[in-house]
């Protein structure tokens, strides 16, 4: 593979201009709604947030394996929890394992914070659940897991 | 419009807390992020999605960045992957031929080209970025489709007609020599975010 240097040493002033058209352009298709939504991203900034790891997304396994007709299922994991999530269409169900958990949030970027009902044995279900990015917090006696953000 | 602030500039002082900092960062990577999610064909609200999603892991993600000259790369990977994840959490990743090495791998295969052309962009808008001003506005003024004539041009900028050639001769050669040019070495697209 050639790199990036030679191809700009070979390439005329004329070429590098119509490259250079097509960059310009590029930038051009951002939308301003684009724009205020990474720009307010940042509200979410906190210092000393320690992330759950994510286990397992079967969305990151081969088409063979996950089958496409399948429910997508996430696991993260944080000491002594783990949080299990199916997400099917609009319904979105969990249950957090590892130790009674006391609250379940569900956040949305661009939303309050969503309190989800959490049964005896940790099970939660919402439905009506709109595509967009989410993240989970999960407070269980001293334990807190907060799952990386994940688009659904 | 003075040279850019350095990414590591940007990044120390996002890091620190600084939207307008953060708002630079954006600025400087939402084509790249725009121009991955519509190479993976989601849909608009999809690609829109992902994108907000690309910045919020980068929120949670930037106060472990400790080289960011790495920045470009990690966003290009996250991009590419939670595009991909999208896709097949909507059960659409594309039917092709299994001969042809199985549905992931071409998908794959398809993507790094195009984002080998996306990378070049972005450090042509970097580069562009680096000029000074004037050398920048005529390169600007000249990349105009249709293309305007030296005459509007000379107009435009205060410059002679005769001096247009000449000066945008020296604006690529100096664009060819920028850092954003130079420095951008062979793609490496692995690496997980």
């Amino acid at each position: 593979m050639t790199s990036w240097d030679d191809d700009i040493d070979a390439m005329t002033d004329d070429e590098l201009l119509a490259e250079l058209r097509a960059a310009v352009a590029e930038a051009e298709q951002v939308t301003d709604r684009q724009r205020e939504a990474a720009r307010a991203a940042f509200t979410w900034r906190t210092v000393d947030a320690e992330l759950a790891e994510l286990l397992h997304d079967s969305a990151l396994e081969s088409a063979a394996v996950r089958g496409d007709d399948a429910a997508r299922t996430l696991t993260f994991a944080s000491g002594p929890l783990t949080l299990e999530v199916e997400i099917d269409g609009d319904t979105v169900m969990g249950q957090v394992v590892g130790a009674a958990a006391e609250t379940v949030l569900m956040q949305r970027s661009i939303a309050d914070d969503f309190p989800l009902p959490v049964d005896p044995s940790g099970f939660f279900r919402i439905k009506g659940v709109a595509p967009g990015p989410v993240r989970f917090v999960v407070q269980a006696g001293d334990w807190t897991l907060t799952s990386p953000w994940v688009a659904i | 419009m003075s040279a850019p602030d350095s990414l590591a500039v940007l990044v120390s002082r996002a890091q620190e807390g600084e939207q307008d900092a953060w708002n630079a960062i954006v600025e400087r990577f939402l084509p790249l992020v725009g121009a991955i999610t519509r190479q993976h064909r989601l849909s608009p609200s999809d690609g829109d999605d992902v994108g907000q999603t690309v910045w919020l892991r980068l929120v949670e993600h930037l106060g472990d960045l400790l080289e960011p000259a790495a920045l470009p790369g990690w966003i290009r990977t996250t991009a590419r992957r939670e595009c991909l994840r999208l896709l097949a959490a909507r059960g659409r990743t594309r039917a092709v031929d299994p001969q042809a090495g199985g549905l992931d791998a071409v998908t794959d295969d398809l993507t790094d080209a195009e984002l080998l052309a996306a990378e070049r962009r972005q450090a042509l808008r970097d580069a562009l970025a680096e000029l000074p001003e004037g050398r920048r506005e005529l390169l600007l003024l000249l990349l105009v489709d249709p293309p305007l004539a030296y005459e509007e041009i000379s107009r435009r900028l205060g410059m002679p007609i005769g001096s247009i050639g000449p000066t945008r001769a020296r604006a690529f050669a100096q664009l060819r020599e920028t850092d954003a040019l130079r420095n951008l070495g062979p793609l490496s697209l692995g690496g997980a975010p």
